[in-house]
């Protein structure tokens, strides 16, 4: 379990570069990380305390040792595939895990995502970009099943009953299909969290192949056409290019 | 007899052998019977006349046999009945035996021209389907686009003319100059409707059939002698000895022949008398002292185009492989056009490769300059601003820093887009995706560039557009002319994006209100580096983006389109194959 030893919280960080391992715990130190739990209702804030491994065993290793409640993890390193990284954390932690990669193509990043990377950045970054992913990972970890627990959630003037399978926008109700409400559900109880194309099969259709998988984008576009106000610039439902899809709930309070 | 029993087949003469036979010989008795009634008053010359009048009839029906058989009828008719003295074979008046020699001797030469002129028009026939055919596939193999399908369609062709089961056409190809399978031609399995075109070769399927691994190691053997090589049933292979008196391999026997093919053809051709026999390796007529032939299963020879091989045909067959003579013939001329099937798909491909690298150097030659100057330009600002703040300058000045690194960033990019897509690299991942998304992601990612435009997307309110593309390569492709389009029109001014689908196509067009594109222009605004004159030293470009669109859309079956906008601006089409129409599933009313 992620945790914040009283007042730190622990981020590991593997890459072989140095000049990356300083620039990402320049950012992580230079800030106080602020916890807001629900818990207490109060924002809490901590200094992250940072772990570095210049190799892929290494970092596992660490990893493993220090339960770190967050891994940057650099795909380029010199003893093993960052893939395979982050499925051998994924086994047994459930620390968020954000990748950082060079040019990597769409699929490699999907990989990633169902290896069990929750997100990614590609290099060049900045360091408002890195620290914004960084807090929003950290915030999700703190939240689990956010929006699942309770049964009735409203985002703006979308509202969506999960117990009674309703969905209003407002105040009109809302037909869905049973494959568009299934890529809703999905898309509304991982907030925040990009859902590859192959999540998003896996969790509609389960694991049966068919025709209906190549044409998971347009059981999207018609989603959005029932829910979005402009389906081109939709509010809910942000296109991940060539990954997948994510939801986004505070879109609706602007 | 044989000759005559194969052209039977082809329609020369009709009706059963017996029939006619007991027709025409009835006919000599009813006309025997028939003169000897009126004998009294019958000349000589009417009898012979009515008896040669059936020799022509019969040998014009029945063929050469018959007809001499009716000769040798009538003459015995005759002889009898009409020659005194009657009821005898025996002869009296010399005269009445040079009738009967003359009879005899213009019955067997009419007979004889008669079934030459038959035969010759037989064979005419088979030439001029043969001479159709070939021209056909010259047709053919001449129309096809692709060098591949002209192959294809040869390997078709072969097989069926020669009734092998299997034509495989293999050619030299790549930097190695290996013997690679391009074009093969398969027997459609029994039941399955007939198709000669079994496997449809494409670019990119080229070479992943499995050679038969034996063949593999001969097909290079062939090529590195030059000669020609059967496959028999035992497993073992015969090669004909090259011109070059090249060493045989270990287990072969050499078939002492100059030309490969025809020592090859030699090998599986049914020699005339054996034409009625299937399989000449079966037979086993002692009586002719023919020496048992093992049974042939395939024939591979050198495709020879310009004096050098280019190329491999190995045809084969389940069985047993035999020719007819005119197969050997047919097959002779075929091979022909196979090897040019294959020198021009060698050339086409030799083309395409210089057309990639001609690209590539042009780029290479073009990134020389973009360092010198793009890439030199933003390191000297950045190195110097970087010493300003060490000095103690404004830190704000880093935001420059970060500017420049952003344009480099773009720079590298592109550069590389560029050069995958002039290497022939790119390999789009295509998928059914909507244009909701396309332009929804599009428009983000190119917001910086759109700031202070109002941009207007025009599509079907009912209807969801959706095409068969990559959609990281496309998205590229609409930003790319949205950056173009927000950078030189004018601030403030709209810029309108429509989409549409017609017919199969899914259409994307980007409008602006800038200054278009003047007509000289045209032709090169789609090239690499190209800027257009004359404008502000603030709007930084690489002069990339739409030689990376056009690259991009070609990888896809696209295109990237300019026309000028009436009223003035630009208008950019991207043109993508639409996706098939698709339903969903029924739109209930209620869920759960």
């Amino acid at each position: 379990m992620p945790h914040a030893d009283g007042d730190s919280l622990t981020v590991l960080v593997i890459d072989d570069e140095p000049q990356i391992r300083r620039l990402v715990r320049n950012a992580l130190t230079a800030e106080v990380i602020p916890l807001d739990t629900e818990r207490d209702g109060a924002a809490t804030a901590c200094a992250a305390r940072v772990l570095e491994a210049e190799t892929g065993q290494a970092g596992i290793d660490l990893a493993a040792a220090e339960a770190p409640a967050l891994v940057i993890l650099d795909l380029g390193l010199p003893d093993m595939e960052g893939l395979e990284v982050c499925r051998e954390i994924r086994c047994w932690s459930s620390a968020p895990i954000i990748v950082l990669s060079a040019r990597h193509s769409d699929t490699v990043k999907a990989a990633l995502l169902d290896a069990g990377a929750d997100d990614y950045l590609t290099k060049p970054f900045s360091t408002v970009e890195f620290m914004a992913r960084v807090r929003a990972q950290l915030r999700r970890a703190r939240r689990p099943g956010a929006g699942g627990t309770s049964a009735v959630v409203a985002f703006g003037d979308l509202v969506v009953d999960q117990q009674r399978r309703r969905v209003e926008r407002s105040g009109e109700p809302i037909h869905l299909t049973p494959t568009e409400w299934g890529l809703l559900r999905a898309l509304v109880t991982h907030p925040r969290q990009t859902l590859t194309h192959q999540q998003l099969f896996k969790t509609v259709w389960g694991n049966v192949s068919g025709d209906a998988q190549q044409y998971l984008r347009v059981y999207v576009g018609h989603l959005r056409r029932k829910i979005e106000h402009d389906p081109v610039r939709p509010r809910f439902i942000q296109t991940e290019p060539g990954v997948g899809y994510r939801f986004e709930p505070d879109a609706g309070a602007t | 007899m044989s000759v005559a029993r194969r052209y039977a087949t082809e329609g020369a003469f009709r009706g059963p052998v017996v029939t006619r036979w007991s027709l025409w010989l009835g006919a000599v008795l009813v006309a025997t019977l028939a003169m000897y009634l009126v004998r009294p008053s019958l000349d000589k010359a009417h009898g012979t006349l009515a008896f040669l009048l059936l020799v022509l009839g019969a040998s014009a029906a029945g063929g050469r046999a018959l007809g001499l058989t009716v000769a040798a009828l009538g003459f015995l008719c005759f002889d009898f009945f009409f020659l005194p003295p009657y009821n005898t074979l025996t002869i009296t008046n010399p005269l009445d035996w040079l009738v009967l020699v003359a009879f005899l001797v213009t019955s067997a030469v009419a007979t004889q021209l008669l079934y030459r002129a038959n035969a010759t028009a037989a064979a005419a026939t088979a030439r001029a389907i043969e001479v159709d055919r070939l021209a056909a596939l010259g047709a053919e193999t001449l129309n096809a686009a692709d060098a591949y399908e002209a192959l294809q369609a040869i390997a078709g062709v072969i097989r069926a003319s020669v009734d092998a089961d299997e034509c495989d056409i293999y050619m030299m190809y790549g930097a190695e100059d290996r013997a690679t399978l391009v074009a093969r031609a398969v027997q459609p399995p029994a039941g399955r409707a007939a198709s000669a075109l079994a496997v449809a070769g494409s670019f990119d399927d080229r070479g992943s059939w499995p050679a038969p691994a034996k063949a593999g190691s001969l097909i290079d053997w062939i090529v590195e002698h030059g000669t020609s090589a059967v496959e028999l049933a035992d497993g073992t292979v015969r090669v004909a000895r090259g011109p070059a008196s090249a060493p045989a391999s270990p287990r072969a026997s050499g078939m002492l022949r100059e030309d490969p093919l025809t020592a090859a053809l030699e090998a599986v051709t049914r020699r005339e008398e054996d034409a009625g026999l299937a399989i000449r390796g079966e037979n086993d007529d002692g009586a002719r002292g023919a020496p048992v032939e093992p049974i042939v299963r395939a024939l591979a020879f050198p495709l020879r185009a310009r004096d050098r091989t280019v190329g491999v045909l190995r045809i084969a067959s389940a069985a047993s492989l035999t020719l007819s003579p005119e197969q050997a013939r047919l097959l002779t001329a075929l091979a022909y056009y196979a090897a040019l099937g294959a020198e021009r798909a060698r050339l086409t491909a030799t083309a395409e490769r210089a057309e990639a690298e001609r690209r590539v150097e042009r780029l290479r030659s073009a990134l020389l300059t973009a360092i010198s100057h793009d890439l030199r330009t933003p390191l000297t600002t950045i190195k110097g601003i970087a010493e300003e703040i060490r000095r103690g300058a404004d830190r704000e000045l880093a935001a420059v820093i970060e500017g420049e690194a952003d344009w480099l960033d773009s720079l590298v990019g592109d550069l590389l887009d560029l050069s995958r897509i002039y290497s022939g690299a790119v390999r789009p991942a295509l998928a059914v995706n909507t244009v909701d998304d396309l332009l929804g992601a599009a428009l983000r990612r190119a917001s910086g560039a759109l700031r202070g435009h109002e941009v207007e997307v025009d599509q079907p309110k009912d209807e969801l557009l959706a095409g068969v593309f990559d959609f990281t390569q496309t998205l590229r492709i609409l930003v790319n002319l949205l950056d173009n389009a927000g950078k030189y029109s004018p601030p403030g001014s709209r810029i309108d994006v429509g989409a549409r689908v017609r017919a199969d196509r899914l259409t994307i067009d980007v409008m602006d209100r800038g200054p278009g594109v003047p007509e000289a222009e045209r032709s090169r605004i789609f090239e690499s580096f190209y800027r257009p004159p004359g404008v502000p030293p603030d709007v930084r470009g690489h002069g990339l983006g739409l030689a990376i669109a056009r690259g991009l859309a070609e990888a896809q079956e696209g295109s990237v389109r300019f026309s000028p906008r009436s009223g003035g601006g630009s208008i950019f089409t991207l043109e993508l194959p639409a996706a098939p129409a698709f339903t969903p599933e029924p739109d209930r009313s209620s869920i759960g």
